[in-house]
């Protein structure tokens, strides 16, 4: 797990989002266990409070669950979990539009532009896995 | 009590390999001075008789008897002890300053340590005093050991043969006599006068480590304030010629007052190392 | 938690503290930033009773510093406090014969996780090796404070990463640290609190996590502001 943060945003909210994504992309399983606060803490190169915390904040927002003292695991929530994908698809077009909307670009130009862009970067995507 | 006794075996340690060179010069010198003197003596002896004729009583008349008294005169004792002495005089400064100026600073880990801090004082005191006791212990033990020797080399008749006591006693030979005194009594008093001196200078250079410049000042002051107290009732007789005082009286007087600097220093060192010493 | 109180301190005429005050506690980071000459190592130095202060209080949870504070508290300076002649291992004994709260088992786990060799001689080490054997000598230790002297100065960039990672684990965990530094970048996602110092005085205090929830700022960004003003 590498994660590279920005310095403008809490740490903590930075490992929430890298949690999200993972479960967004399926790179985490439902019912997937995840490391300890103090594993994560190390892989991830922060605090052990922020870890913590950024625990406890997926924990009160239902992402992970903990039973007695097994290791936490991500939720199995199918509810949650397609909010969570819904969440990011929103936000990612959201700071697209908010973009691209200065630029005064017809709709049907960036439509056009972006099924474009989106089928080339998969295929480039799927060349470099080859 | 057991850092302490743990403090005083890392300070010897510390100090070992120097401190065993400062013994092996010594006795390697001693006791080859020991030879070439008696050699000496005994080639002139014989030279004398063989071949100028000198009868023996006349030789013995004119160059006198020989005995382990002379050598003690010469550099093959007078250098070894004095050069053992200035080390443990020049080890009392290097003592503290190594701490400070080694390559790593030491002094960081000696006051951070969970002890009294004075522990690291009184540890420094007693290597110095356990290494300086060693020496003394040392030469007492070379004394016969050069004596038996002389004894090998030069016969009877040319020889006075002595004891520790009469070697360091009776004849005089102030320097040795200052180092093993005659009498346990003295030895307290000569040992109890150097180690309040050891004491006083420690205090001293407490001075200095916690006032840096100024500290010098006040260090000074405080070795020739220690020095005026302890030698008051001396100075007085000295000066007015009072006659006041009997000497039994000075002498116990002495010795509370020694006691008094040393405590006084303890106090002030005390003070300096929890309060006003700087890393 | 550490509480210092308005200290001040003067070197000759020179003020080098004007009435500090800030807190650290336990189970945070806490970071002093200030250019050098600032006086970071020296309110390191008092804290830990190693220089006097002019005026001013510290008190280790509640309490002044005593003997017995040095068996809860420990400071490691920028360079190494053991005596160059000695081995790694004879340091590790020294550490254990005088204090009580020495850790064998931590300090093995650390010889392991720094790769260095007992037998080797202090005075022969590298930079970045004497810098973790110092390292290793303060988190051996089971205290509930650690003050560190810029650790991350002067060294190589794999031995700062490798220190930077003992931030990230369980040898910190739990226990109240402060550092000093005045590069602040390799370690602005470790840090729990932020006290910034110029000429003597405490600029800002804060918590880097709230600085960057409450008001998007990164720890620089106040900097920039705090030190500009």
């Amino acid at each position: 797990m590498k994660v590279t943060f920005n310095k403008r945003d809490p740490v903590y909210v930075q490992v929430v989002r890298h949690f999200k994504e993972q479960i967004a992309t399926g790179n985490l399983e439902p019912g997937q266990e995840i490391p300890s606060r103090r594993e994560l803490a190390n892989q991830l190169k922060i605090n052990p409070n922020t870890a913590q915390r950024a625990y406890k904040e997926m924990e009160e927002a239902g992402l992970i669950f903990t039973q007695g003292n097994s290791p936490s695991k991500i939720t199995r929530d199918e509810n949650i979990i397609s909010s969570v994908r819904e969440e990011l698809i929103l936000e990612a077009v959201e700071d697209f539009v908010s973009a691209i909307r200065p630029i005064k670009v017809p709709i049907e130009e960036v439509v056009g532009i972006l099924k474009e862009k989106y089928n080339d970067d998969v295929f480039e995507r799927r060349d470099k896995n080859d | 009590m057991k850092n302490y006794v743990k403090l005083v075996d890392f300070e010897l340690k510390r100090f070992i390999k120097i401190y065993f060179v400062l013994i092996g010069m010594t006795i390697v010198l001693q006791i080859v001075g020991v030879i070439l003197e008696s050699r000496q003596y005994l080639d002139k002896a014989t030279e004398a008789m063989y071949e100028y004729s000198v009868p023996l009583m006349e030789f013995v008349g004119q160059n006198g008897k020989f005995g382990l008294h002379r050598v003690l005169e010469t550099g093959y004792f007078m250098i070894p002890i004095g050069l053992s002495v200035a080390a443990l005089i020049f080890y009392c400064f290097f003592i503290w300053y190594r701490d400070w100026f080694g390559k790593n600073t030491f002094v960081y880990r000696l006051l951070m340590l969970p002890t009294a801090r004075l522990n690291v004082l009184l540890a420094k005191a007693s290597a110095i005093f356990l290494m300086v006791l060693g020496l003394v212990g040392i030469q007492l033990i070379l004394l016969p050991i050069e004596s038996t020797i002389l004894q090998w080399i030069v016969p009877l008749d040319l020889r006075i043969d002595m004891s520790v006591s009469e070697l360091v006693g009776q004849f005089g030979y102030g320097y040795l006599g200052l180092i093993i005194p005659n009498s346990f009594i003295q030895f307290l008093i000569n040992y109890g006068i150097g180690f309040m001196h050891v004491f006083i200078l420690f205090t001293a250079i407490l001075f200095e480590r916690s006032f840096r410049l100024r500290g010098i000042v006040y260090g000074v002051i405080y070795y020739i304030a220690a020095q005026v107290l302890f030698l008051f009732p001396i100075m007085i007789e000295v000066f007015f010629e009072t006659g006041y005082l009997y000497p039994i009286e000075i002498f116990i007087l002495e010795i509370i007052l020694g006691l008094l600097v040393i405590g006084l220093s303890l106090w002030i060192s005390n003070y300096l190392l929890n309060r006003k010493v700087t890393v | 938690m550490i509480e210092v109180k308005d200290i001040s301190k003067n070197f000759g005429r020179k003020k080098v503290l004007k009435g500090v005050s800030f807190t650290a506690n336990k189970g945070e980071i806490t970071c002093l930033i200030g250019i050098n000459g600032v006086g970071k190592t020296t309110i390191m130095n008092a804290i830990m009773n190693l220089t006097p202060i002019k005026s001013g209080e510290i008190l280790i949870d509640g309490e002044k510093l005593s003997k017995k504070t040095f068996e809860k508290i420990t400071f490691i300076p920028d360079a190494i406090t053991m005596l160059p002649q000695m081995t790694i291992g004879e340091a590790l004994q020294f550490m254990k014969d005088f204090y009580e709260s020495w850790n064998s088992e931590r300090a093995n786990e650390l010889l392991t996780f720094f790769r260095l060799k007992e037998e080797e001689k202090i005075s022969s080490l590298s930079k970045g090796n004497t810098a973790k054997v110092n390292l290793l000598l303060g988190l051996a230790l089971d205290v509930d404070y650690l003050l560190m002297d810029e650790p991350f100065t002067g060294i190589d960039i794999f031995s700062r990463e490798q220190i930077a990672e003992v931030f990230t684990s369980h040898l910190v965990e739990d226990r109240g640290v402060i550092i000093t530094t005045h590069e602040i970048n390799d370690i602005e996602h470790l840090i729990d609190k932020v006290v910034l110092l110029d000429e003597g005085v405490v600029r800002k205090e804060f918590h880097t996590e709230e600085v960057r929830e409450n008001e998007g700022k990164s720890v620089v960004d106040v900097m920039r502001e705090v030190y500009k003003q």
